[in-house]
């Protein structure tokens, strides 16, 4: 299975790489099938790592398991059709009985019938949970964490402590002087409620040029990571051209090219 | 002259495949006949590196994974020094693996068998545990800093938290000792951040692609992220601190050839850009 | 309308308030259900949005082979990969002893195999081939048209050069005759003269020379010039500084945005 798997993953980075030359049936199939197979895994690993175990298993739950009651016999309904998702005497995953988790399992079972166009309006309850809680984790983190906490780490020393005037690799007076002025020319650029004219428009032209380098910084950090992810694939490529996958990236290297050379050429004489 | 004006002229109008198929040599070539280029680790790795170094016996680390394997390249050689780091130190820390990315918990397991089980031979539920991935990303993070009981009731294998032994007196965030998240983008140590370690106080480290590494510096800069691992060089760096050679390593080679290429193309694609511009003026002037 | 309008405008606000809010009181009840409760429910929402997604896709690629629609052909191959996902997912565990659940994250089962040959390799390659478009950005689009474009390029070559081993090889009086030769090309752009350029450049290296003889040419001294210095004081200092400017704006406008769909002012999410 792990050679098999080894060739079939061969295939579908060439398939993808070949996009490169030109959009072809193999990139398309390597795309399509990437879509569907990567919705149908999160859909499937969602499921059984929290829809199963903290939705289904704190309704019905093992710890309170009893075949008197209805609530259960509902569950061994349940159980008869999908033993796999409803294990026999309960679901086990450590919680109590929460029969309030019966309002998000309503939430997001509206979300599902929203796919029945007449019914779309449905999915804005469940939305609308995420939006609100979303915003509220982000109002407090954001403003602590990158506004206050940023401002605060800005009032740093500039005269009175036994720092050196410049040091290329430690604390300085220098280096303190560029944060302090690089962040508030920057900032004061952003303030857009003022025509920048004047001496004005010499402060936040300061503070383009610190937005500069740090955009010229995030341009190398960024290809930095790209190259990255290519070595990543490279490796994984030469590892399957070893012996012990067969020869996998070779074979299926030359069979692509040969294919997407005879299709150019076929192309071309058509098109003479 | 001429000759070498007119060729920079034509290079700036190539078929950009050309430059697909140079980029692919200059990474591939480095990668199957390696430079072994000495690697330099910068101010930020050291101090990844010492805080670690500094850490009282027997403390409690929680290892947050979010990456896949599209980013494994960068973080997954972080994590493994980090693990072999730790575990080599031979002080008794214990190591916690939560996971914000779904595909964070196969990676994390990926590097727990490989340092933790292969390498050290340790026991899993005594030195290490897996407490896997839970969907819901900044709300996990506020979940395990208010009651990481209630969020993890099970570990990734299905056992109940109350019976594994390195479980006992961990209830939330602040039983940590320090946090080290292995980060490829949302959610990842920004949250961490943000609603664990500045509000609590607890140290925390992190290890970021490059794209990231821009956006976490004021944090670096700031204290409230001790050091930073920034990209693969950020992995080759601390492989070297720790003298354990690996991904990060190698891939240094076919990164600073892939570099010095791009650069050059900078530099070719501009030059033929100023030889345009100079004709033109010239014409308008004629 | 209530059901369509006003009722998800007051999840939102209630949600909203009661998660910012969580922040400020410290009653138990109402902290355990926002820190608890409320984050366990959007956990199971978010798992069942991705749900929604899957169940959408398959009803579009579906509607697309029913209609014969353009590549309705290659739309076979996302219903496939979904289907395939489903079933290691839900059907065929391909390894006995590991439970149902467990069997997402075990190694030796189907969906496992699913992940290490299909979705791992597509997911990375996809990434991957940004590397290239990186390059052949880099040739065919990055100008240097004005002061600005030059900062950025220089402290993006600067970055991606002194980041990588190679780059401690390239001694600091290097990169000292290279500025000559730019010194000298500006002299040549403000003066127009032959002369003063062919002395300003004579002069420059001249100067470089008979420093770095008598210096002995260390390859890291002048340290400023030494390009591994040099980039992390641009990455720590300047960089920074314009980033954590970045960061502020950015921080107050999430907390802006957040705050007006808490108050109900912001109704995108809804269609409005």
């Amino acid at each position: 299975m792990d050679i098999l798997g080894a060739w079939i993953a061969v295939f579908l980075t060439l398939a993808i790489f070949s996009f490169l030359y030109k959009d072809n049936a193999f990139y398309k199939i390597a795309e399509h099938l990437f879509v569907g197979v990567s919705a149908g895994y999160w859909m499937s690993f969602n499921f059984w790592t929290q829809i199963q175990p903290n939705l289904l298993g704190r309704l019905w739950p093992s710890i309170r398991y009893s075949e008197d009651s209805w609530w259960y016999s509902l569950y061994d309904t349940f159980s008869f059709f999908a033993g796999s998702i409803f294990p026999a005497g309960g679901i086990d995953k450590g919680h109590d009985m929460h029969l309030i988790y019966l309002f998000p399992l309503l939430l997001g079972m509206m979300m599902l019938f929203s796919l029945y166009k007449p019914l779309s309006w449905m999915a804005r309850w469940g939305i609308a949970y995420t939006v609100g809680m979303a915003a509220g984790l982000r109002a407090y983190g954001v403003l602590n964490s990158n506004v206050i906490g940023q401002v605060k780490n800005t009032i740093i020393p500039i005269v009175g402590t036994d720092l050196p005037f410049f040091s290329l690799t430690g604390d300085s007076y220098f280096n303190n002087l560029i944060i302090l002025i690089g962040t508030v020319t920057g900032l004061l650029y952003f303030y857009f409620s003022r025509e920048q004219t004047g001496h004005f428009s010499k402060v936040t032209k300061v503070g383009i040029y610190f937005l500069m380098i740090s955009f010229g910084a995030s341009f190398g950090f960024a290809v930095m990571g790209r190259i990255s992810l290519l070595i990543g694939r490279f490796l994984d490529l030469i590892k399957y051209s070893g012996s012990d996958f067969h020869h996998a990236s070779i074979w299926v290297l030359i069979a692509m090219v040969i294919l997407l050379g005879y299709s150019a050429y076929q192309e071309k004489e058509s098109s003479s | 002259m001429n000759y070498l004006v007119e060729l920079i002229l034509k290079l700036a109008k190539v078929d950009r495949r050309w430059i697909f198929l140079i980029i692919g040599f200059v990474v591939l070539i480095p990668l199957i006949y390696p430079l072994a280029l000495p690697i330099r680790p910068g101010k930020d790795s050291k101090e990844v590196y010492d805080f670690v170094e500094g850490l009282a016996d027997s403390s409690k680390v929680l290892l947050s994974c979010e990456y896949g394997p599209s980013t494994k390249p960068e973080i997954h050689p972080m994590v493994t020094s980090l693990l072999h780091h730790l575990f080599s130190l031979d002080r008794g820390h214990k190591v916690y693996v939560v996971c914000l990315w779904p595909d964070g918990q196969f990676m994390a397991e990926e590097a727990l068998e490989e340092v933790a089980e292969k390498r050290f031979g340790l026991t899993y539920g005594e030195d290490y545990v897996m407490l896997g991935f839970r969907p819901g990303n900044e709300a996990v993070v506020k979940g395990i800093v208010s009651d990481l009981r209630k969020l993890y009731t099970i570990d990734a294998k299905g056992t109940k938290i109350e019976d594994i032994p390195m479980m006992e007196g961990i209830n939330r965030f602040e039983d940590f000792d320090f946090l080290f998240s292995g980060s490829a983008g949302y959610p990842g140590t920004t949250e961490w951040v943000q609603f664990a370690a500045d509000p609590t106080s607890v140290p925390m480290s992190t290890g970021t692609t490059s794209i990231q590494v821009n956006e976490m510096m004021p944090y670096v800069l700031g204290g409230q992220i001790k050091g930073i691992l920034a990209g693969m060089p950020g992995a080759a760096e601390y492989e070297e601190l720790i003298g354990v050679k690996g991904i990060g390593t190698s891939g240094m080679d076919a990164q600073s050839v892939a570099h010095f290429v791009i650069v050059l193309f900078i530099f070719l694609g501009n030059l033929g850009y100023f030889i345009e511009r100079k004709r033109s003026k010239k014409h308008q002037g004629s | 309308m209530l059901w369509k309008r006003q009722i998800p405008i007051l999840i939102v606000s209630l949600i909203g308030f009661a998660t910012l809010l969580g922040w400020f009181f410290d009653q138990p009840t109402f902290k355990s259900f926002v820190d608890d409760d409320a984050t366990q429910w959007f956990d199971i929402l978010a798992a069942f949005a991705i749900f929604l997604g899957g169940l959408n896709l398959l009803k579009l690629q579906t509607q697309k082979v029913l209609m014969k629609q353009k590549g309705w052909q290659y739309s076979l191959f996302a219903i496939g990969g979904l289907l395939f996902a489903i079933v290691a997912g839900f059907f065929v565990k391909g390894n006995p002893e590991v439970a149902w659940g467990a069997h997402v994250t075990s190694k030796g089962t189907l969906f496992k195999w699913m992940f290490n040959y299909m979705v791992s390799p597509m997911q990375a390659t996809m990434f991957a081939l940004l590397a290239f478009y990186v390059a052949s950005a880099s040739y065919r689009a990055f100008r240097i048209r004005n002061f600005e474009a030059t900062l950025l390029l220089s402290s993006g070559i600067i970055i991606m050069i002194g980041r990588v081993p190679l780059g401690s090889y390239i001694s600091s009086w290097f990169i000292l005759y290279l500025i000559v030769l730019v010194g000298g090309i500006v002299v040549n752009t403000i003066f127009k003269n032959k002369q003063y350029t062919a002395v300003a450049v004579l002069a420059g290296i001249i100067l470089v020379t008979v420093t770095g003889s008598s210096m002995g040419w260390p390859v890291d001294k002048p340290a400023v010039f030494y390009l591994p210095y040099l980039q992390e004081w641009i990455y720590r200092y300047p960089n920074s500084a314009g980033s954590r400017s970045i960061m502020i704006g950015i921080g107050l406008g999430i907390f802006g945005t957040s705050i007006r769909y808490i108050l109900g002012i912001e109704r995108s999410y809804i269609g409005e």
